[in-house]
């Protein structure tokens, strides 16, 4: 349980620095930056409990907030995805995993991993930019800005993965 | 109430995630209308250290560009220099009081370098945020100018460190005119590129040709008057109609902002007192 929460903090301090101090600076085009503090989702196994859950992503999500100085959007934007997780996880899990199984790719397939991944940012970044744009009128920026930030957190969380598990 | 209980034990993870999505909701449209959430926010302290130590990084590194860059202002402003000195001297065997005109108009305001310690253009309410804070004589509404042009204005400040509403905010709006006319209206920005910006509010009957100079309007007290904006790109009709709508490329690009100046007008206070007293007097 310790230790569990020990990696947690780790890997919540290592992503808070990526995304501060690297992807932050990353403007494509002026739009777009990757969002890879979502990437914290994918680490919870199968069957944990909700709350801590809950309360890891908000924690996250307001640690990022922090160094934005965007109170309150990426931390609405990562509980909201939080509380959803679980149930894309069942139904991707295969059936004759282990109770606690912790999702990559090795254990629930390439395929499920990638679908798995793939709904937990679109959502999040769906969030994100409603949010972050509440009273914005001009759409084709919005879906750009959007479109733009997804498809370079997709590719980072994916490299991260990679990092994280070996081909 | 046994059953109620173990309905509410498996519920639990509902009432904290409305709890929590509601904390992050307050903070997400408090932070918007009211300007008090320091401990939220870059002005926060230990926030404020990490994102210093990494400009500092930054700034190392970028070095050598930035050398090239004040070469290049250098030699830009020791021509303007020269010329403005000539024209200086033919007006001066008329009257010194050019001079001591202009003297006294640049003594009115005071200037605070400051550094941008951390800096946003991808949203559509982007923030900056500076190295220098009320101990250093910052205080908020002051605006805020880099070597090109103006950058915004302060509306945060905590001891050590302030935050600024550049023009690249759906907030900011400042009053410019067309330099050589007195035809004045607001600057905002609607999102998209960060070099252009629109100007709202010009009558149809001014005339004036794309190129020309957009600059501070000195009716806001924030800006003296005369600061360099930007340029007129193009020439739109408002959405009503009645005036003009002059997409405006601005001088300075906020994107790679490094060192700006805080404007310190000693004139505000007094200007602000006598608005105030107008608007006492017609409540009256």
């Amino acid at each position: 349980m310790i230790i569990e929460n020990i990696k947690r903090l780790w890997q919540l301090i290592l992503l808070l620095a990526l995304q501060v101090l690297l992807m932050n600076h990353i403007h494509i085009m002026g739009y777009g930056s990757p969002l890879v503090y979502v990437a914290l989702l994918l680490y919870f196994p199968v069957n944990s409990n909700r709350i801590v859950t809950l309360l890891w992503s908000f924690a996250l999500g307001a640690l990022v907030d922090m160094f934005s100085n965007t109170p309150g959007l990426s931390a609405a934007a990562m509980t909201f995805v939080a509380f959803l997780q679980p149930n894309w996880l069942k139904m991707w899990t295969p059936k004759d995993s282990l109770e606690d199984m912790t999702p990559n790719y090795r254990t629930m397939g390439v395929w499920n991993h990638l679908r798995y991944l793939t709904v937990i940012l679109l959502f999040h970044h769906v969030a994100y930019f409603l949010l972050e744009s509440f009273s914005f009128y001009n759409l084709p920026d919005l879906g750009m800005a959007a479109g733009i930030s997804f498809g370079l957190s997709w590719a980072s969380v994916v490299v991260l993965e990679i990092l994280r598990y070996g081909r | 109430m046994k059953g109620w209980l173990e309905w509410f034990k498996t519920h639990l993870h509902w009432f904290v995630f409305l709890a929590l999505e509601a904390t992050s909701l307050v903070m997400l449209f408090r932070f918007n209308i009211f300007h008090h959430s320091v401990w939220a926010t870059q002005t926060n302290a230990v926030v404020a250290k990490v994102l210093e130590w990494e400009s500092d990084m930054h700034s190392y590194l970028q070095l050598k560009e930035a050398n090239e860059q004040l070469v290049d202002e250098n030699l830009v402003l020791m021509h303007n220099n020269q010329i403005l000195r000539d024209e200086l001297a033919a007006l001066k065997h008329d009257t010194s009081y050019v001079e001591t005109l202009m003297l006294e108009h640049l003594a009115d305001v005071k200037m605070i370098p400051a550094r941008v310690i951390s800096n946003s253009v991808r949203m559509k309410d982007n923030i900056i945020t500076l190295d220098k804070g009320t101990l250093d004589g910052v205080r908020e509404e002051m605006g805020v100018v880099s070597g090109t042009g103006v950058v915004g204005i302060v509306y945060q400040c905590s001891p050590h460190y302030s935050l600024v509403l550049p023009i690249l905010n759906s907030h900011s709006s400042i009053s410019c005119r067309l330099r050589g006319t007195d035809f004045f209206g607001s600057l905002t920005w609607k999102g998209g590129s960060t070099l252009d910006a629109y100007l709202n509010g010009i009558p149809l009957h001014a005339r004036f040709r794309v190129g020309d100079v957009v600059e501070t309007s000195g009716h806001s007290s924030v800006f003296p008057e005369g600061i360099f904006v930007g340029k007129v790109s193009e020439v739109l009709s408002s959405a009503d109609g009645t005036s003009y709508e002059l997409k405006v490329r601005l001088s300075v690009d906020i994107a790679t902002l490094r060192n700006v100046n805080v404007i310190e007008n000693p004139e505000k206070a007094e200007l602000d007192t006598l608005r105030a007293n107008i608007v006492r007097t017609e409540a009256l």
